[in-house]
């Protein structure tokens, strides 16, 4: 899931874009490290592969019309290691928001906590877990579906708690993460059964590529695994402590209860006259200023002086 | 003249254990045009890759008096630019410029002499007026120029190529015939056009199986009927002479 | 495809496609950050904040349909939150505009300020990359200390996306011409996995020919790159009229 910018106040953007920075630096070379220079082209390519796989969408029986597709996170770190999968990720989630517009620009530190490292690092060493060495196929599948649930939840919960933090949106915490989490829950057994499907045509036709591929040490990976759910677990109890603190039955938390917003957002829910005057102005006057742009951006247009450089 | 690429008794087998190359031995001199010619599958490819000490077998393959092997790859890589067969495989970067520029930057040029051999690449190539593009804007017979201009740019004294007159049109040929024509470099071009090959070399070594059944004369080679044939491969007649 | 229209009109030659990648990049960051930082619910200040992106796209010569259609393809999300936020403030407020007085919720308000804000982020994204060539916008990234592997790999990344796309394209056209009718989920997937890794297959190859031709060019893991710097005049003015823009902002904040 994608997160907006609109849903982050800015204390969460900063701090969460500084914690990926931080982060990714340190992936960015404990990858350069695993990854020897040959493999450089792989992670790129891989980056592509994931995009493309996200296009083969399946589609499902229930309901009529819908289909699902891949994310790929719990993929690639099986198949890369976690570090080089963190960074495949990012890569992934900064053309999707540069070029499709899908993440916004502040939140991109908050996507990339939640879609790229923590995804990869929680899948990768539940997926090794559980699998095991010896690798029936009975076991990539239940180590698949479990590791991608484990993800998504863990992505899930990630935004509910950046979103509550934020303040900015009204929904109660335990609410937004009960949804998301179920959501992600469907979610997650969907990509599940479609990250086995593909690891069981890969060991089973190209043995090769993961043994040839695959890097950084499930041993390693299981320790930062632990740090990063014992941080979650953290933020998780902080929260909602602050929740109940906040309003003993937790459901009802709303923007009002909350002090540091609810002062601005009083301030606001009292304009007067005088204000509704200010504001028509200020619509008008932007709507004004918008149209006199459009007409002479057409009547530049229409001297024909936008040129493509290519056909 | 010494020869730049000696290859003595070099064998090849693949890592699934098929037999890719059997004892090939094969001088080339300094400014030579050379086609490789032979079916799919023969070997022509994996002889350009041992070349660019891509992969290594037994025998010895001595490239401007260095012996290829893992050890010396960057000095041989230095010595021989290899042209792949696809070109979106060999242009990787955002532009064409920084394309062209990878190969010198790695040799540790100056930002100024990069700049300098990348203009001239493309230049030589026809492509010095796009080196903004990014390379999925290009033709196919601008990819496949751009491919060799990356190349260029290092300035290497054996240039392989494999196949690099695929998926090209009749035009498209008649230009990248030309411009390899105008190369002083030593051209080794893996190929099964055989007029293509007619046109651009004096020598070619028909491979098949991986062994050299044939060396000589691209004339006497291409015209005879039943060794072309037995190998799967069509006869041409020699061109007396190419317009271009 | 949306990723080859916005790489064709990032190709066009305007007065915002002549500027440097780094100051549209930073302009739109700050940008960003000042609506996103207008916690207050009135109208008035994001229909002036919207004038901004909404010149760059008219100066861009980006098609207002096509940022309109893109706003509505990723607002769904943001609406569900937005929405039912509605349902949780429901304490009655009269907002005013011009003569007219309507009494609605806070919840109602704040759902609207939030869709209209990421209406006015989004139209300044899409002006950015409209008018951005992805390779001047990495060329940015590693100006502004990006880690080069990650440059690396973003670059790698949208090379390829249009290679394999093609790909993944051409088998879902297989797919469809052979299939005529639903097959049963256990089927489905099994389609489904079976072409995902045949793509991962020759996505390999790619890659393992892709390292030849970095390696047969003297590659050794360590990333290098031609210094360049395109800073002119035209990118302080847009830099000062894009100051002087936020600063209007930030002074009719407490107005309307």
């Amino acid at each position: 899931m994608h997160m907006p910018n609109e849903i982050l106040s800015l204390p969460v953007a900063g701090g969460s874009f500084a914690i990926a920075a931080v982060g990714l630096g340190t992936l960015c070379r404990v990858a350069s490290r695993t990854i020897s220079s040959e493999k450089a082209s792989l992670m790129g390519i891989f980056g592509a592969f994931i995009f493309a796989a996200q296009m083969l969408n399946l589609p499902l029986p229930f309901p009529p019309g819908a289909s699902g597709h891949l994310t790929g996170a719990v993929l690639l770190a099986i198949v890369l290691g976690p570090a080089a999968a963190s960074v495949v990720m990012t890569s992934v989630i900064i053309i999707q928001c540069l070029v499709f517009q899908d993440g916004g620009l502040l939140a991109l530190g908050c996507n990339i906590i939640n879609l790229a490292i923590v995804p990869s690092f929680a899948g990768h060493t539940i997926y090794h877990l559980i699998a095991g060495a010896r690798k029936t196929k009975f076991r990539i599948y239940a180590a698949s579906i479990i590791a991608c649930i484990a993800a998504t939840i863990l992505s899930a919960a990630l935004v509910s708690i950046e979103t509550a933090i934020s303040g900015v949106i009204a929904v109660p915490f335990v609410t937004f993460l009960a949804f998301m989490s179920g959501v992600h829950f469907v979610i997650g057994i969907f990509e599940g059964v479609i990250t086995a499907s593909v690891l069981a045509y890969i060991y089973r036709a190209r043995g090769d590529l993961i043994n040839g591929v695959a890097g950084g040490s499930p041993r390693l990976s299981k320790a930062a695994f632990i740090v990063t759910l014992a941080g979650a677990t953290i933020i998780i109890a902080v929260s909602i402590s602050l929740v109940a603190s906040a309003k003993p039955d937790g459901l009802e938390w709303s923007l009002q209860q909350s002090t540091a917003v609810s002062s601005e957002s009083i301030e606001t829910s009292t304009p007067g006259p005088a204000n509704g005057w200010t504001s028509l102005a200020a619509v008008a006057g932007s709507a004004l200023t918008m149209i006199v742009i459009w007409l002479v951006s057409k009547i530049f247009a229409n001297r024909g002086g936008g040129k493509c450089i290519t056909p | 003249m010494a020869p730049v690429i000696s290859i003595n008794g070099f064998s090849y087998r693949y890592p699934d254990g098929t037999d890719g190359l059997y004892d090939i031995s094969l001088d080339i001199a300094g400014g030579e045009k050379i086609a490789l010619i032979g079916p799919n599958g023969s070997g022509k490819s994996t002889l350009l890759l041992a070349m660019g000490a891509f992969l290594h077998g037994h025998g010895s393959i001595v490239v401007d008096g260095v012996e290829a092997n893992k050890k010396n790859a960057k000095q041989i890589r230095r010595a021989v630019g290899s042209v792949l067969q696809n070109p979106d495989e060999q242009l990787f970067m955002p532009t064409l410029l920084e394309d062209v520029a990878f190969g010198p930057l790695n040799m540790g040029l100056g930002d100024e002499e990069v700049l300098r051999r990348s203009m001239d690449a493309l230049g030589i190539v026809g492509l010095d007026g796009m080196k903004h593009k990014a390379p999925h804007h290009l033709s196919a017979g601008q990819k496949r120029s751009a491919a060799i201009a990356t190349i260029l740019s290092m300035n290497p004294k054996i240039i392989t190529m494999d196949e690099p007159d695929t998926s090209l049109d009749p035009r498209n040929r008649n230009n990248l015939t030309s411009l390899l024509k105008s190369l002083k470099q030593t051209l080794i071009i893996a190929t099964c056009n055989i007029p293509f090959a007619a046109a651009l070399c004096k020598r070619a070594v028909l491979i098949d199986s991986g062994k050299i059944i044939a060396d000589g004369p691209v004339e006497e080679i291409i015209t005879d009927e039943k060794l072309m044939q037995s190998h799967g491969l069509e006869t041409a007649a020699i061109p007396e002479s190419i317009d271009f | 495809m949306h990723h080859t229209v916005m790489d064709h009109l990032s190709m066009q030659d305007t007065f915002l496609h002549r500027l440097d990648a780094r100051s549209k990049l930073i302009a739109v960051v700050v940008f960003t950050i000042v609506v996103i930082s207008l916690r207050r619910t009135g109208v008035g200040i994001i229909a002036v904040s919207a004038v901004g992106p909404f010149a760059m796209l008219l100066v861009g010569r980006v098609p207002l349909k096509l940022a309109a259609l893109q706003i509505g393809c990723l607002c769904p999300f943001i609406m569900i939150i937005a929405i039912s936020s509605a349902f949780y403030d429901r304490s009655v407020v009269t907002i005013a505009f011009g003569a007219y007085e309507l009494n609605t919720t806070q919840g109602a308000i704040g759902a609207v300020a939030i869709f209209a804000r990421f209406a006015v982020t989004m139209m300044a994204i899409i002006a950015l990359s409209a008018t951005t060539r992805l390779s001047d916008l990495l060329a940015a990234f590693s100006s502004l200390g990006l880690p080069k592997i990650l440059v690396m790999q973003i670059g790698l990344l949208y090379r390829y996306i249009f290679l394999i796309i093609d790909r993944a394209c051409h088998m879902l056209g297989a797919r469809a011409g052979r299939k005529l009718r639903y097959l049963g989920l256990r089927r489905e997937l099994s389609t489904s996995a079976a072409m995902i890794a045949s793509l991962f297959a020759t996505s390999t190859q790619t890659a393992q020919r892709v390292s030849d031709a970095m390696m047969a060019r003297g590659f050794d893991g360590t990333i290098r790159s031609l210094k360049k710097s395109t800073f002119s005049i035209a990118d302080t003015v847009f830099l000062a009229a894009v100051c002087a823009y936020m600063a209007l902002l930030l002074a009719v904040k407490g107005v309307i």
